[in-house]
């Protein structure tokens, strides 16, 4: 390793034995619940209510008797207050810094994110890109959604290991994807780091334009995807397609959960020096063993900016079982989608991500776009709305595809081809029945 | 060795420049006069035109031996695409432009500053050290402001109007194809935007908002609006005073003059050179803005370079 790569290799927090680890997170929490008890009001009041004293917090089971709060409440706060700080951040006057936001599937909140709130969560994201091929010499393509916090944390990234960067014009929009191609094309970054359903779009675009996806991508040797889950079968076609070395996919959320892959790709180690993560019942908020499917709660451990504290994604997750085969000792997760996209058919409740998983079995459907038709009752059947593949006997598909789901899910299903889904159901896995019987009159 | 020297010197370096002026004597321009009269404009045209004839992959004038740290693609609608690189000299220099702006629209320590657009735009990328690599201080850590930005898209006029709310930026930075999307969306919650932000700079590449367009966004939104004049290929920034409502502009960031292409032409196409920039050298481009140059002296920028446009 040459000394300036040696310089910025993570360390070897990530294979520190599991006992040390939770020694780690345990003094972390502590610490920062005498901070957010001491300095937040946001907190204090809940802590207070709760009649929960940070003292009195010992264990991991004590602190699972914080309650959670959600979107919901955060955002309800800000419009009660009627501003962006609310409480829940740690403000440092002299300190420069700034406002991000988070995507607003649900409403848009803020947050606070000073230089140290970066210099941190940076340092700490490092070990994912590092993990994913990235080094100091390297040109690295970024976008550069400033309003959103992965930007700030990726531009000290860059800075650190010593990258140059290039950036397409405009943001994560289809219209975009020549952009992209053009920059990717005329630069010939080694790395890319990008949201996955713009791969997509750069993928048709490529298309569009009638050029080769490879030839398009013939510098670069990983990319780092986030934003949407990938399943196995997805990213083998994608390297394929790509002619990449590898795609690695990353979790996160503005609110401070980080996950990323290792090159195992057997779910998402998650980033225990800056988040910790529970796997909690959404019905009774109790916390789940690995292996159960459940709400994803975080905490994170930074006390800088704004401060998470038992945070209810509202994801739909789990915390894998076993040993992953890199060796690291950093929990894995998955994430499945948002909980409220999943759907109950015939007592099964399943999330598009199960369906996709089945799909991909079929190597003609590997990607192709599909949406679940939620009805306003519970179903019986999963009706889906599937774009129709390039190839294939469109009747033997659809049996394949409802043995595979009965076989899999265990359930019946109905399918309907569509010759391309709206613009507007791209890549929205889960479409109203209302609104897709409107949109057909 | 003047500055014109040494940025001529330092273009030697770029393909295009090398070509463009084989046979020119940097040291016999001395002064701005000989400069204009020696060193030919160039054109956008021209850049691409010989990006596809040298067959290089980015910028032609970019210059060889300085490793650029940061890439941008620029907002044209040309192919090829265009390009400039920059490194942390670059950056500082292009901050400091943005941090007077800022100033000349009246932002002080401690206000709070949106941005509607891209984060590939200047206007953003420059605001925070935070949201660029190799940026060590944009305007907002220069001067001690908060600065949020949304993404440049239309429809992200709701979340802009979230960010009026609840964080009261003292301005609100937007492009120019955002203002009817803010201002129908303004008026869908009946929000007195007075109430929450004390003015709009509407700001676009190699144009700007007509003051007719200007006055009824005015009277729809009930704020004022300034304008701010970018030309990205030259890394040029230029903000509308408040007080002379004209575009003011860095004297020791720039020189700026006008290309008479008719007699007695009220304004003419605008000629830029960027006395900062180093790895993408910018020597007379020629923009496609008309306007007119005026003599210095507003009290809000006693040296700045002023232009009617």
């Amino acid at each position: 390793m040459k000394t300036g790569a040696r310089r910025v290799a993570p360390d070897a927090m990530d294979r520190w034995p599991e006992e040390r680890l939770a020694k780690f997170q345990r003094q972390k929490i502590h610490r920062l619940l005498r901070h957010v008890y001491a300095r937040l009001p946001f907190y204090r009041q809940r802590l207070q209510r709760t009649k929960v004293h940070p003292d009195k917090v010992k264990t991991l089971s004590d602190f699972a008797q914080i309650p959670t709060f959600c979107k919901q409440d955060v955002l309800q706060e800000i419009r009660r207050q009627g501003r962006f700080d609310f409480g829940l951040e740690a403000i440092a006057r002299k300190e420069p810094a700034v406002l991000c936001m988070t995507s607003g599937t649900l409403g848009s909140s803020f947050l606070y994110l000073p230089r140290k709130w970066r210099a941190l969560r940076g340092d700490s994201l490092l070990r994912a890109y590092w993990w994913a091929g990235l080094r100091p010499g390297m040109r690295m393509l970024m976008a550069a959604p400033a309003w959103h916090s992965l930007s700030v944390q990726e531009s000290r990234v860059i800075e650190r290991l010593g990258v140059s960067t290039v950036v397409p014009w405009g943001t994560f929009l289809p219209r975009n994807a020549g952009n992209f191609i053009d920059t990717i094309s005329d630069a010939k970054p080694d790395f890319v780091s990008i949201f996955l359903p713009m791969l997509y779009a750069i993928l048709a675009e490529c298309r569009r334009r009638g050029v080769n996806s490879a030839e398009v991508f013939r510098s670069v040797k990983s990319i780092l995807a986030v934003g949407a889950p990938m399943t196995p079968r997805s990213r083998e076609q994608l390297v394929r397609e790509l002619g990449v070395g590898d795609i690695f996919e990353g979790l996160g959320n503005p609110e401070g959960l980080t996950a990323m892959e290792c090159a195992s790709h057997c779910g998402h180690h998650i980033f225990v020096d800056c988040c910790f993560v529970e796997i909690i019942d959404p019905k009774s908020g109790a916390p789940l063993p690995a292996g159960q499917r459940g709400n994803v709660v975080i905490t994170t451990l930074i006390p800088h900016g704004s401060i998470f504290l038992r945070y209810d994604t509202e994801d739909l997750g789990v915390i894998l079982p076993g040993a992953c085969a890199c060796g690291r000792s950093w929990p894995r997760m998955e994430v499945y989608d948002r909980r409220a996209n999943e759907v109950e058919i015939a007592g099964q409740r399943i999330v598009p991500y199960d369906v996709r998983v089945c799909l991909d079995e079929l190597p003609e459907l590997v990607n192709l776009p599909f949406a679940v038709v939620r009805g306003e009752t519970k179903m019986k059947r999963l009706t889906l709305l599937m774009q129709k593949p390039a190839s294939g006997n469109l009747e033997e598909i659809r049996v394949r595809i409802a043995n595979l789901l009965r076989k899999q899910l265990n359930v019946e299903a109905t399918q309907e081809w569509a010759e391309e889904l709206p613009q507007r159901w791209k890549g929205v896995t889960v479409i109203e029945e209302k609104d897709w019987r409107g949109e057909r009159v | 060795m003047n500055r014109i020297q040494r940025l001529l010197q330092r273009s030697a370096k770029a393909p295009l420049y090398r070509r463009k002026f084989a046979g020119i004597k940097p040291r016999a321009l001395r002064d701005l006069r000989s400069f204009s009269a020696t060193i030919p404009p160039t054109r956008l045209e021209e850049l691409a035109a010989e990006t596809v004839a040298s067959a290089g992959p980015m910028s032609p004038r970019l210059c060889a031996g300085r490793g650029p740290r940061a890439i941008f693609q620029l907002e044209y609608d040309t192919k090829p695409a265009h390009y400039v690189a920059l490194d942390r000299a670059d950056l500082r220099g292009y901050g400091q432009v943005l941090k007077h702006c800022w100033s000349l629209v009246g932002l002080r320590k401690g206000d709070r500053v949106a941005i509607f657009d891209y984060g590939t735009s200047p206007l953003s990328y420059l605001a925070a050290s935070s949201f660029t690599p190799y940026l060590e201080h944009g305007a907002a850590d220069l001067m001690g402001c908060l600065p949020v930005c949304n993404d440049g898209v239309a429809n992200m006029s709701p979340r802009a109007v979230e960010i009026l709310r609840y964080v009261r930026p003292r301005v609100l930075f937007i492009r120019h194809d955002c203002l009817h999307a803010l201002a129908v969306e303004v008026e869908r919650q009946a929000l007195r935007l007075a109430d929450y932000t004390q003015a709009l700079v509407a700001a676009e590449n190699e144009s700007l908002l007509s003051d007719e367009e200007r006055r009824g966004f005015e009277k729809r939104l009930g704020v004022p609006i300034y304008r701010l004049l970018r030309i990205d290929a030259a890394m040029f920034l230029a903000m509308e005073c408040p007080r002379c409502r004209l575009l003011h502009c860095r004297r020791d960031a720039y020189f700026v003059e006008t290309l008479a292409e008719e007699d007695d032409a009220a304004e003419n196409p605008l000629v830029v050179t960027n006395w900062f920039a180093g790895t993408s050298p910018t020597v007379r481009y020629l923009s496609q803005v008309r306007g007119s140059l005026e003599p210095s002296g507003c009290p809000r920028g006693p040296k700045d370079l002023r232009i009617a446009v």
